[in-house]
């Protein structure tokens, strides 16, 4: 059934794509802030203090979803400075640059490259050095994603793909898909009408078994 | 693009049968066929070939480039140069398949033919990614691929242009151009 069903894939570049789910789900990974100005009444809604009552006093520190943070995000009237998480920040960046390929992006992530590309919106003076690891990391991590995807026949994946950050696993079906799709035409299985899964789970009686 | 669709495509080339029957030129949508007649050669598709072989109706004869020493030659050149080397048919990997599996009685030595084919093949594949690895390294943005057969790109095809699509887009994160304006109302 996967070929007629359609998934909005994720954006990944400065915009996200409205109604894709990858992208609602990382947008909504908090984001390290501090309130510029006070808050009123807005204690409670980002979790801190209990009576609804309460504000946000100017100077705070606040961890706010990446959409949210957008939102208040603005160059000119100061409501909320975004800080850099701590994998985007230089010291990490240097552990990525020296091998991307020993970093476990599905535990830092599992976002890294949408979350990490949304993070420019912030005009950060570090952005063109984040987008610049990003790409680098993606470059020195491709060879190890082609290869592992297309020479894993018939086999148990689960610890290949579970360092992959979600973009690279959906790459890394891709490459599997091509590859089990040549090896089932070779062995011949292309060519054998099997009945579809969807057939197969029926739970209901079939016409055979009507009669007895 | 699955392999039975490069297959469907394959099964377009002609390759000569020995028939062991009479029938008069057909007139067919993509082309006329025969006339055939018992024991002279004529030249047909390979889906009808083998629907006729299956039949008992045809004996077969192996294209030209299927041959011990021609595909040896074929993978020695593959293992020596960098680059891909012209294959004898665009569809060698298809056509070897299929003519093996529905004609091996007509094919000389058809296991060791197999063993070159899927050498040659095997070479070609690996060559392929590694060029896919330097390409990304050096974040090209066009490739020259001349001698790739279709079922080649087929295997990585989805999964190359994919990996491309991830880094063209991290690539040009950093300029807000008319790609991020699409979305704009």
């Amino acid at each position: 059934m996967s070929e007629a069903y359609f998934p909005v894939d994720p954006g990944l570049g400065m915009e996200e794509n409205f109604l894709s789910l990858d992208d609602i789900l990382m947008s909504q990974e908090k984001l390290p802030g501090r309130a510029e100005s006070a808050l009123p009444r807005l204690a409670f809604a980002l979790g801190q203090g209990a009576g609804t009552g309460d504000s946000i006093p100017e100077g705070s520190k606040l961890e706010i979803p990446l959409w949210l943070a957008k939102g208040l995000h603005d160059s000119k009237r100061r409501i909320i400075s975004v800080d850099l998480p701590k994998i985007y920040k230089e010291a990490w960046r240097t552990v990525f640059s020296a091998d991307a390929n020993v970093v476990d992006l599905h535990k830092m992530g599992p976002y890294y490259y949408g979350f990490g590309s949304q993070l420019l919106n912030f005009d950060n003076p570090e952005n063109p050095e984040i987008a610049q690891t990003i790409l680098q990391t993606f470059i020195s991590r491709f060879r190890r994603i082609m290869d592992s995807s297309q020479n894993a026949y018939n086999e148990d994946t689960s610890a290949l793909v579970a360092r992959l950050d979600e973009l690279e696993r959906a790459l890394f079906r891709a490459g599997q898909k091509g590859l089990n799709d040549f090896q089932c035409w070779e062995k011949g299985q292309a060519s054998q009408i099997t009945a579809s899964s969807l057939v197969q789970n029926y739970g209901k009686r079939k016409f055979t078994d009507m009669d007895g | 693009m699955e392999p039975a669709e490069a297959e469907f495509l394959a099964e377009k080339e002609l390759v000569t049968i020995v028939p062991n029957f009479s029938l008069d030129r057909i007139h067919l949508i993509g082309g006329d066929l025969g006339p055939f007649n018992p024991g002279l050669p004529v030249e047909v598709p390979v889906w009808l070939a083998i629907n006729l072989k299956q039949r008992q109706k045809c004996r077969l004869i192996p294209p030209e480039w299927m041959d011990v020493e021609k595909l040896e030659e074929i993978r020695d050149r593959e293992r020596k140069e960098d680059t891909f080397t012209p294959m004898p048919s665009p569809y060698y990997m298809e056509l070897t398949k299929l003519l093996l599996n529905y004609a091996s009685d007509n094919i000389p030595k058809a296991d060791e033919i197999r063993t070159l084919v899927k050498d040659t093949w095997d070479t070609r594949i690996a060559k392929l990614r590694l060029s896919a690895d330097s390409f990304v390294r050096q974040q090209e943005a066009h490739a020259k691929l001349d001698n790739l057969t279709l079922m080649e790109i087929n295997t990585t095809g989805t999964f190359l242009t994919q990996a491309l699509d991830h880094m063209y887009k991290l690539r040009t994160n950093l300029q807000p151009g008319e790609s991020a304006r699409s979305q704009d109302f």
